[in-house]
């Protein structure tokens, strides 16, 4: 299936994202997506930066330091691959 | 004694008495007034010498080891033990650390990020070439910059005071971070880091470009933000575009409340309030730290600014504060006003 991770926010707002196919079925992509989605009323970081992941037709806001350890090599590659949205 | 001697029959003698004790009067009463007034009040009364503070600065840097994660960072530096560094992002950061402490407290008796001696900690190499820098509500942290549009965010001065002026911000007014209340927050980091930055190269309004991390961003062309003509930082970047910050009120940007719209544009109309004080200071000459400065840190710590203070608010308290420290009818009282007026505010 095809995610997309958009990065936003920063000491200058800029979005970054990028876009790519991974080898996970349905019910192991909502998994994922609930133990990282970022709680919805944390603090607000005075210049922090942003993740949210797209599959499909929904975003959820995410925090990557949960990744759990089996995903971390794909997220690892996914920030290193972002690129600024001009 | 004295009470026989004002009702003396010698009229001489009788002024002169109730002269001294009126004299007395005041002074009991300015000696009881200053001994209750906080350092913040004597400052800004003017009653605090520029060298009379003493090193109390606590800090600790870190190295995250391009990881996230602050538990496992290396201390790379503490005041206590002042160890001999290798790190540039270290050095850095300690320099700015210390012109910033410096600043709060020669200027305005500030003891620290709480003004109560909050121990600085900044953490540099956070994450694999993060191009970012942020306060946490704890911490400053930096990363090293993606090395094609960002080098390491510790490259200016000017954006650790910014950061370190979140966590003095967060402990006085605490603004929130949205719409125009978190556009006056990001304003009062980036009035503070250029002034931290213009005392420590000791440049007045003149001598200053009024530009935030310069260094930062990659080309001499370019730099983060400017304050003296928001809007022009970097234009036709490659990557970037143009600095989309407007400089007076009638270029406002309506941006939505979300992490996607900047929380309602705080970086963005930033530049409006940035304006104001920039011209603001130049209208008044010499160091902006010295009144333009003085007058911005007094509001900054007025407990009556609100948290969801807009820009006319703030406005109308830079000039109450200018009024009382320089008089209703001073040079600087007028700067500000035509500061605020240009900004369209």
């Amino acid at each position: 299936m095809k995610i997309k991770l958009i990065r936003t926010g920063g000491f200058i707002p800029i979005t970054k994202e990028v876009e790519t196919e991974v080898n996970l079925t349905d019910k192991e992509m909502d998994r994922l997506l609930q133990v990282i989605q970022r709680d919805p009323v944390s603090p607000r970081i005075k210049d922090g930066s942003y993740y949210e992941l797209t599959v499909g037709s929904s975003s959820t806001p995410v925090d990557l330091e949960k990744v759990p350890d089996e995903y971390k090599a794909i997220f690892s590659k996914l920030k290193s691959d972002l690129k600024i949205v001009k | 004694m004295l009470t026989k001697l004002m009702e003396s029959g010698n009229k001489k003698i009788a002024d002169m008495a109730i002269n001294t004790n009126f004299r007395s009067f005041r002074f009991r009463n300015d000696r009881i007034f200053f001994q209750q007034s906080s350092l913040h009040e004597k400052t800004i009364l003017g009653l605090i010498s520029k060298d009379s503070g003493k090193d109390i600065m606590q800090m600790e840097v870190y190295d995250c080891r391009q990881k996230t994660d602050f538990i496992n960072a290396t201390l790379l530096w503490d005041t206590k033990t002042n160890q001999k560094l290798t790190s540039v992002a270290g050095k850095n950061v300690i320099k700015g650390g210390k012109a910033s402490w410096d600043f709060y407290w020669k200027l305005f008796g500030r003891n620290s990020i709480d003004n109560k001696g909050m121990l600085i900690k900044q953490y540099v190499h956070f994450d694999k070439g993060m191009d970012n820098a942020y306060w946490d509500g704890r911490r400053m942290v930096y990363g090293d910059g993606d090395g094609t549009v960002f080098t390491s965010f510790t490259s200016d001065i000017d954006v650790i005071g910014h950061e370190l002026t979140h966590g003095v911000t967060e402990n006085e007014a605490n603004l929130d971070y949205e719409n125009q209340a978190g556009a006056l927050n990001e304003s009062f980091s980036d009035i503070f880091g250029i002034m931290i930055k213009q005392r420590f190269n000791n440049q007045d309004v003149k001598k200053s470009n009024w530009l935030i991390g310069e260094k930062v961003m990659i080309g001499p062309k370019y730099a983060l933000r400017s304050l003296k003509a928001p809007g022009t930082a970097y234009i036709n970047h490659p990557e970037l575009g143009s600095d989309p910050q407007p400089a007076t009120m009638d270029k406002y940007q309506s941006l939505p409340d979300t992490e996607s719209g900047d929380f309602g544009g705080v970086h963005i109309n930033s530049g409006i309030p940035n304006f104001a004080f920039y011209v603001t200071a130049f209208n008044i000459g010499g160091y902006a730290w010295e009144k333009a400065g003085r007058i911005w840190y007094a509001v900054l710590s007025d407990a009556s600014l609100a948290q969801n203070a807009n820009f006319a608010d703030v406005k109308n308290l830079t000039i109450v504060h200018a009024e009382k420290t320089f008089g209703i009818n001073s040079l600087e009282v007028k700067a500000v006003k035509q500061g605020w007026s240009e900004a369209k505010v």
